[in-house]
């Protein structure tokens, strides 16, 4: 199969721009910064109660990625590697809480507090999720375990295998943590509706 | 909630266990066919799994909306970045 136009400038891949930034080249970082930009800051500003600590974030992730381009180990993506980098630094910035309820709660009151049994309209919490600040709100309130997994699978949209193996867990475990979050975030949801 | 019912071997709260699996197709056939059956036969199960399944694909949207930084915090970025390359 012929090019289309052979002419037109063939992109660099990320990859080869982070072994570019490594051995120094400004603008191959730039190039990366503009590709991955809008996806850090998709993936900060929801982990973050405000821009404020979403702007100190990114500049952190992207500041570790240009510091270590040469140790990049060339494995999975460089988005992938930039996410990662990006959901540490949110992390130094939004302190786990203390008092958050353990993982193993009995999942049947994981699930009444996510509405299993109660009759709540379905349309509501909806609605709820279609409000970015408010899902911003109950994001927030999850530990960054919770936040971690639901960044992966839904935000993201890894494979659960991957997600598994950037998690440093099994497929089961992380099934079980995903189903869990997810619960615990329609919980936090249907709170955070009522405190509104 | 209502007493819990056992439905083609499972119970509502097997199938509360299940919900995520189920919802992201990763289920096996004959336990997605046992639970099908449960949710035909059990409105409570059939009521929130609904509920869940259409959270979840909600929350997908919604965690995906494109997003960009304002344009100060792109130029913050960029004097950082600028500052790092003159050290």
């Amino acid at each position: 199969m012929t090019a289309l136009h052979p002419s037109a400038p063939i992109a660099s891949s990320d990859g080869d721009l982070l072994r570019q930034t490594a051995e120094g080249s400004r603008s191959a970082f730039s190039q990366l910064v503009e590709r991955h930009r809008g996806a850090v800051w998709a993936l900060v500003r929801r982990l973050t109660p405000n821009d404020a600590l979403a702007e100190e974030a990114l500049q952190e992730a992207f500041i570790a990625a240009f510091r270590g381009a040469a140790g990049w180990s060339g494995s999975g993506s460089v988005r992938s590697w930039l996410l990662t980098l990006a959901r540490h630094a949110t992390y130094r910035h939004v302190r786990r809480r203390a008092g958050e309820p353990s993982s193993f709660e009995p999942l049947d009151e994981l699930g009444a507090a996510a509405g299993w049994g109660q009759p709540v309209p379905v349309d509501e919490l909806l609605a709820r999720l279609r409000d970015q600040e408010l899902v911003r709100r109950a994001m927030s309130r999850l530990d960054p375990d919770d936040c971690d997994v639901l960044v992966l699978r839904d935000l993201l949209g890894h494979t659960g295998p991957e997600s598994a193996a950037a998690l440093g867990i099994s497929l089961n475990a992380m099934k079980s943590r995903l189903h869990r979050s997810r619960l615990r975030l329609i919980a936090a949801l249907r709170e955070e509706g009522f405190d509104a | 909630m209502p007493e819990q019912v056992v439905i083609a071997g499972l119970g509502c709260g097997d199938v509360l266990g299940h919900l995520s699996e189920y919802v992201d197709g990763t289920v096996s056939a004959d336990l997605r066919s046992s639970i099908e059956e449960h949710l035909r036969g059990c409105d409570w199960c059939a009521r929130f799994g609904g509920e869940f399944s259409a959270v979840v694909t909600e929350l997908r949207s919604t965690l995906k909306a494109p997003s960009e930084p304002a344009p100060d915090i792109s130029a913050r970025l960029a004097n950082r970045l600028d500052e790092l390359f003159d050290e």
